[in-house]
């Protein structure tokens, strides 16, 4: 990695000179050059206000957003709106160090995970101070609750999702596999898909995979058995019987062959291509609602959708309504009025959101969200449908995670893969989890 | 990284030998010399500041997002029960103590090779350097990703022989193998250093030595070494600071989380998941200076060995 300095000429270097260059080459100590720049685009310069704005996505959803900010700035002349994208791995990072710079974006996608970390620090704008400017009269009850801290709201939700399991009727119908009933499906059918699927191809295909450190889809099985993985207070609400129980779930289908063995998946990547489902390898998987269009075109679409099995075996329900992100602005904005003007504009602009699809989720203003379906591709339109049926139920909320849980979340994917390679049992992995986990919340 | 620090610092060496008072011509030279440098000094401004900054926030609590606040020695104490910073001095420990010994070894049996006059040798030069320009880059380790992958060249060769090869990155135990073979591959500038000082060795040394009847390996270990230690020398503590500060392999190959099962959490990854995505810059800076410590102890370490087998010829 280094590039020593290769000089050719002279052989023996004196100690002084050896001395001199140890010691500078200490000094460039820290992980420097690590710098990635956000990809750019976006409007340029010129009089009048300008506003940045930072997001994570594709480009597909970069072309999208564009569109919608050309009509934000012709019906708002002389504010122009700078954007910046990049992928949502290193997202995270890059945000924290422009507020370390003091130099935050004036409006940014907020992760659910991330907005108390910022929040609690009052980086963050109090939306609730400023109901005139933004209107949220259209939301849900749920949709304005989900980035509300103490009364006070930090965010607003730029889409509402949920999770959903898509199963590749290709796959299933090549091996004779019939696809459970998505309504009423259980864990126990999970396993037997699974099962059936890996056996019938001899193993060509493994039945179900998806990540097993992923809060999302752990919250939906432990909601199901009355708990919390967070609690409204912020505390952790999850049991250790839970946690045990879901790694003991995986283990088992793992041990049958219905989830691929330990190691079969590698992280390379998270572009729907690049999936193994896309790749023919798995028939059946989790995913965000909002992202079933660029799946299923992964996929030949030939996705159908279903909901997380055990719904109706558990204690309650387990599926809730969230969000891809939150749409936040930075306390320190020079522009805050523009700013707001802005997320009122995605948040409540019709012919906008008639541009951004359902790229961020169902837009959270009901109204906007009736008015833009027609026109929606019929894939976006399917997981629409699911979205809306779903919020018609009665569901259990989803809280905010509390700051410390970017730890939890790093430590579960570890202690994920230590199950997955026999180094833990499911029971000392739950221990783990909730030990560690009561430390980073400072319980 | 570290190599554009110490750069500058070579040209400067020569000019720093001769200090007695120095004729107008040569003080012209100087002037000459220290006006090429301006540029680094320059530069040198953008690294001292921080340098300074982060000696300070080693004794706060900064979240990035609040002033700092002072607090003494506790991120040090943090430390030492810290068991994820241990996994990562173990790793990084683990790594450089394997592969520095491996590539260095490899550099001197290339450069061996290819001084006994090859036809071409700019060519064979230029390619066993240029994985070490390319190694440390995003697009190899990702390549390197593939070739070890659950299906991939690696276990291909493996499966001729019969022989079925793990999940080389996805599985804990042999992640890290496959960084550390990577780092040995990248043995080409100690090696294009290695091959200069080669050339450097009079050759009636060993005229001398083989009319002598001394045999091929007396010769290696009794003229080559010998008169070849200042280079290992420079070359072993040059490997060890930059293996020290890995980051780029372990970053790419996990996703920057170090896994699978923190079996690629370098130090420095470590450092960088604490400043920027756990909100614990002091805690960063705290490691930072660590590791400086630490590096500065092998390389003190370094050099009082060297006593006993270095050889300077003036």
């Amino acid at each position: 990695m280094t590039d020593h300095p290769a000089r050719a000429g002279r052989a023996a270097p004196s100690r002084r000179d050896l001395m001199r260059m140890a010691g500078l080459s200490a000094l460039g100590l820290g992980p420097a050059g690590c710098g990635r720049g956000f990809g750019g685009g976006g409007g340029g310069g010129g009089d009048g206000v300008q506003l940045t704005m930072v997001w994570w996505g594709d480009v597909e959803r970069a072309k999208k957003t564009q569109a919608a900010l050309a009509i934000f700035q012709k019906q708002n002349p002389g504010v122009t709106v700078k954007t910046e994208f990049q992928d949502s791995g290193p997202y995270k990072d890059k945000l924290a160090t422009r507020f370390a710079a003091g130099d935050p974006p004036d409006l940014m996608a907020m992760r659910t995970d991330s907005l108390r970390e910022y929040a609690d620090r009052g980086a963050l704008l109090d939306l609730t101070q400023h109901k005139d400017a933004v209107d949220v009269s259209a939301l849900s009850e749920g949709a304005r609750s989900l980035a509300a801290v103490d009364g006070k709201s930090y965010g607003i939700p730029a889409g509402l999702n949920s999770v959903a399991f898509v199963v590749n009727k290709a796959v299933t119908d090549k091996y004779g596999v019939k696809i459970p009933d998505g309504d009423t499906w259980s864990w126990e059918d999970l396993a037997a898909f699974g099962r059936a699927v890996t056996k019938a191809s001899g193993k060509k295909v493994y039945g179900v995979n998806f990540e097993t450190f992923n809060v999302g889809y752990l919250d939906v099985f432990i909601r199901q058995r009355g708990e919390d993985f967070y609690t409204a207070q912020g505390a952790l609400g999850v049991t250790e019987g839970s946690i045990t129980a879901w790694f003991e779930m995986i283990q088992r289908m793992r041990a049958d062959g219905g989830f691929p063995p330990a190691g079969f998946i590698e992280d390379v990547g998270t572009s729907p291509e690049q999936s193994y489902q896309a790749k023919g390898l798995i028939a059946a998987t989790i995913i965000p609602t909002n992202t079933f269009l660029v799946n299923n075109k992964a996929c030949g679409g030939n996705l159908v959708m279903l909901r997380m099995p055990g719904e109706t075996q558990g204690e309650r329900r387990g599926q809730s309504i969230g969000c891809p992100h939150l749409w936040s602005i930075a306390a320190a904005s020079k522009h805050p009025n523009e700013a707001l003007k802005l997320l009122n504009f995605l948040i409540n602009d019709t012919e906008g959101a008639k541009t951004t699809g359902t790229t961020r989720g169902v837009p959270s203003n009901s109204q906007v969200a009736d008015a833009i379906k027609p026109r929606l591709e019929r894939d976006d339109q399917v997981a629409t449908d699911f979205l809306i049926d779903l919020q018609k139920e009665k569901l259990p909320p989803s809280y905010l995670h509390p700051p410390g849980s970017t730890k939890i979340v790093a430590n579960l994917k570890t202690v994920a893969a230590e199950v997955e390679y026999k180094r833990r049992t499911p029971a000392q992995a739950a221990q783990a989890i909730i030990a560690d986990g009561r430390k980073a919340l400072g319980e | 990284m570290t190599g554009t620090t110490a750069g500058p610092a070579l040209v400067a060496g020569p000019a720093a030998q001769t200090p007695p008072p120095a004729p107008p011509a040569k003080r012209r030279q100087d002037r000459a010399g220290y006006l090429f440098l301006l540029p680094w000094f320059v530069g040198m401004l953008f690294t001292v500041i921080p340098f300074f900054a982060s000696l300070y926030l080693a004794f706060t609590d900064y979240n990035l997002l609040t002033p700092p606040r002072w607090t003494g020695l506790a991120n040090f104490r943090e430390m030492l029960g810290d068991p994820l910073l241990h996994q990562a001095l173990k790793v990084t420990f683990i790594y450089t103590f394997v592969s520095v010994p491996l590539s260095l070894a490899a550099a001197l049996g290339v450069a061996m090779l290819l001084s006994r006059g090859v036809r071409g040798l700019p060519v064979y030069r230029a390619v066993f350097y240029l994985p070490s320009l390319l190694g440390g880059s995003v697009a190899i380790v990702l390549l390197w990703k593939y070739i070890f992958g659950l299906d991939g060249i690696v276990n291909g060769l493996l499966g001729w022989f019969g022989i079925e090869g793990p999940a080389w990155t996805a599985d804990p135990d042999h992640a890290l193998t496959t960084l550390i073979v990577l780092h040995i591959w990248t043995f080409g500038s100690p090696m294009v250093i290695f091959l200069a000082g080669l050339r450097q060795i009079p050759v009636m040394y060993y005229e001398a030595a083989a009319i002598d009847g001394a045999s091929r390996w007396r010769r290696f270990r009794s003229i080559t070494l010998p008169l070849l230690s200042p280079i290992i020398f420079f070359n072993l503590i040059q490997s060890l600071i930059s293996s020290f500060q890995t980051f780029t392999q372990g970053f790419v190959m996990s996703n920057g989380t170090g896994g699978p099962a923190n079996s690629t959490l370098f130090y420095n990854l470590y450092l960088y998941q604490k400043g920027f995505s756990q909100f614990d810059m002091g805690y960063a800076s705290a490691m930072a200076w660590m590791l400086l410590v630490i590096i500065a102890a092998f390389t003190a370490l370094n050099f009082l060995a060297a006593k006993y087998w270095v050889h300077y010829d003036n």
